[in-house]
């Protein structure tokens, strides 16, 4: 293989504010097929292949090393794989794209404020109401983590592919994790972020895979592009 | 035969000669049992397929949560004894997905002790095929218990300290919350009236069903509760207590020996749980022993003793202890008295690998 492959949002803002950004750097995105079209290209640099792919695939593919680098969510980076922060670099934030990945529970929920508070409800739900306390969310990996990391362990996910918000009132779960960037939408469905309730802050990067096979030649390709962009691959 | 296929045989018959049922339980299990016994922490090492109506199995992760499922369902009471080797499923971080474990499953055996011993035993008897006299790490959930019970503390903090038993981070913040110093005095408390009417009003707004899930006199409770904790505080003493009892690690003897003097201090009555430890050391003969205070499985149905049996790279080749709580965990009415263990038998096999 010759050359290096850039993965870029394939629709939205973030593909939108992506190709500002590069451009904004000097570097246009070119899209021949339009939208479409799931190949495009940098003007003046042959050797970048650019490839639109929805962001969660991004993220899967440079842990997996098929792609050599793309912008995508940090927090899709930590929800696929337990291993996908050490398989890739964040070369660069971007400044948009921000967003928290958080533990709202129903506003009801007066004397539950901190995780500490939740780890005691967790315990004793169980024997309470013959179930698990159950956690609606899209992102059962960093879930598991950080409840580990908090000590409760008592707990089921209920995978939620969309209006996650709206679990615990219909039934589907007690409490959600979400992503949020103003915390609105969840407010606006009587759910309260807990204090200590930030388990990830995400932006869109520009992330470079640790995982891909490069050889020297196409190393240099891709070292030369990041120093465009004002930065490194970071290893 | 080989010395690889030799050790392999040896364990084979080992695990045979222990006049216990051999256990074959499926391959393919229902993953739920799995989830509601251990959560979703363990439940993210099972590997997972489902059928077309959804239902989700695993393959076998462990043989201890079948062979117990069986042994319910078979109607409970009669002393049993199972012993397994086989290949379970998980993932790992490094290895294989697929590897071998041996093991055995003592239940409702009338006399405890005797039934440690023998699982002891055969851990050690598994690792000294192998070569390895491995360290012996000896944790006392009933120890910790017969201490919490005793402490001088507000009851409602004794749950709340039990449940983090084991993880080392999580307990050690409780008791950094606990010793902060205590908070300003409280406004007056709303009645539990007013709060209860509050709380269904908000649920109701928010669309919430007052029965399926946490209720309304629920959560007035535990805010009461919770406001009546922060002001009832652990005495200083007892959290002086519950820091030096965790720190305590090291050899056994020296080890029950300072366990001793604290509870002298403390004027604990924790003699039946340390003669019980005592009990099965002369047992355990050149191995080297340590205890350690704060050691635990993160799973409430243990109880008793546990233990970890590691080899001279550190890996941990055996586990297990007493679980009474685990049979009415899955179902029996009454707590039956169960203990086991199971060694890994890839990782004893690499200590000897060239």
């Amino acid at each position: 293989m010759t050359g290096i492959t850039l993965a870029v949002p394939s629709k939205g803002r973030l593909e939108e504010l992506t190709r500002e950004w590069f451009a904004a750097n000097g570097l246009t995105i070119t899209r021949p097929g339009g939208a479409r079209s799931y190949l495009g290209a940098i003007e003046g640099l042959p050797e970048v292949t650019v490839r639109f792919f929805p962001a969660s695939e991004i993220a899967r593919e440079l842990i997996r090393g098929t792609i050599d680098f793309g912008v995508t969510g940090r927090d899709l980076i930590h929800e696929t794989s337990e291993s996908g922060p050490a398989s890739v670099s964040i070369a660069k934030p971007l400044g948009f794209g921000q967003a928290d990945v958080v533990v709202a529970v129903p506003d009801a929920w007066i004397d539950v404020t901190h995780m500490h508070d939740l780890a005691d409800v967790a315990s004793d739900f169980r024997s309470r109401h013959g179930r698990w306390l159950r956690i609606a969310t899209k992102y059962i990996t960093i879930t598991r983590q950080h409840f580990a990391k908090a000590g409760i362990a008592e707990y089921r996910t209920v995978e939620s592919l969309g209006a996650t918000e709206a679990a615990p009132a219909s039934g589907v779960a007690d409490i959600v994790v979400d992503i949020t960037t103003t915390g609105s939408t969840l407010a606006a469905n009587g759910l309260r972020v807990l204090e200590d309730g930030v388990m990830l802050q995400s932006e869109a990067c520009l992330i470079v895979s640790r995982t891909a096979k490069l050889s020297p030649k196409r190393r240099s390709q891709l070292d030369a592009v990041l120093a465009r962009l004002g930065t490194t691959a970071g290893f | 035969m080989t010395g690889a296929a030799l050790r392999r045989a040896n364990l084979e018959s080992l695990v045979e000669a222990q006049g216990a049922t051999r256990a074959t339980p499926p391959l393919l299990l229902s993953a739920d049992p799995y989830f509601d016994l251990a959560g979703e922490e363990f439940g993210r090492r099972l590997l997972l397929t489902s059928d077309a109506s959804g239902r989700e199995y695993c393959l076998r992760p462990d043989f201890t949560l079948p062979i117990v499922e069986a042994y319910i369902a078979d109607g409970v009471g009669e002393p049993a004894a199972f012993s397994y080797m086989g290949p379970i499923f998980r993932q790992r971080d490094t290895g294989a997905a697929e590897f071998d474990q041996a093991g055995i499953e003592l239940l409702a055996q009338p006399d405890g002790d005797v039934a440690l011993d023998q699982v002891l035993t055969f851990a050690r008897a598994a690792c000294s095929i192998f070569g390895i006299a491995p360290d012996i790490r000896l944790g006392g959930v009933g120890l910790f218990e017969a201490l919490l019970v005793q402490a001088d503390m507000p009851d409602a903090w004794r749950p709340r300290i039990r449940n983090r038993f084991g993880h080392t981070e999580a307990l050690d913040r409780l008791l950094t919350r606990l010793e902060a110093a205590p908070d300003a005095a409280r406004q007056q408390q709303p009645s539990r009236k007013a709060l209860v009417e509050d709380v269904t009003e908000q649920m109701v707004a928010a669309g919430l069903s007052l029965s399926e899930g946490r209720t309304p006199d629920e959560i007035a409770d535990r805010y009461l509760e919770q406001q009546a904790l922060d002001a009832a505080h652990v005495p200083p003493a007892t959290l002086k207590l519950l820091r030096d009892y965790l720190a305590i690690s090291g050899p056994v003897l020296q080890a029950l020996t300072q366990v001793e003097a604290l509870a002298a201090r403390h004027k604990l009555m924790l003699g039946a749980p340390i003669r019980a430890i005592r009990r099965h050391l002369n047992g355990l003969g050149e191995c080297r022993v340590s205890f350690d205070a704060s050691f635990s499985p993160r799973l409430d149905y243990y109880t008793g003793i546990v233990f970890e049996m590691t080899g001279p790279k550190g890996e941990v080749l055996a586990s297990g202890g007493q679980y009474d709580r685990l049979l009415e965990r899955l179902g029996a009415t009454a707590p039956i008295a169960a203990s086991g263990c199971s060694v890994w038998v890839d990782r004893l096999e690499a200590e000897v690998a060239p």
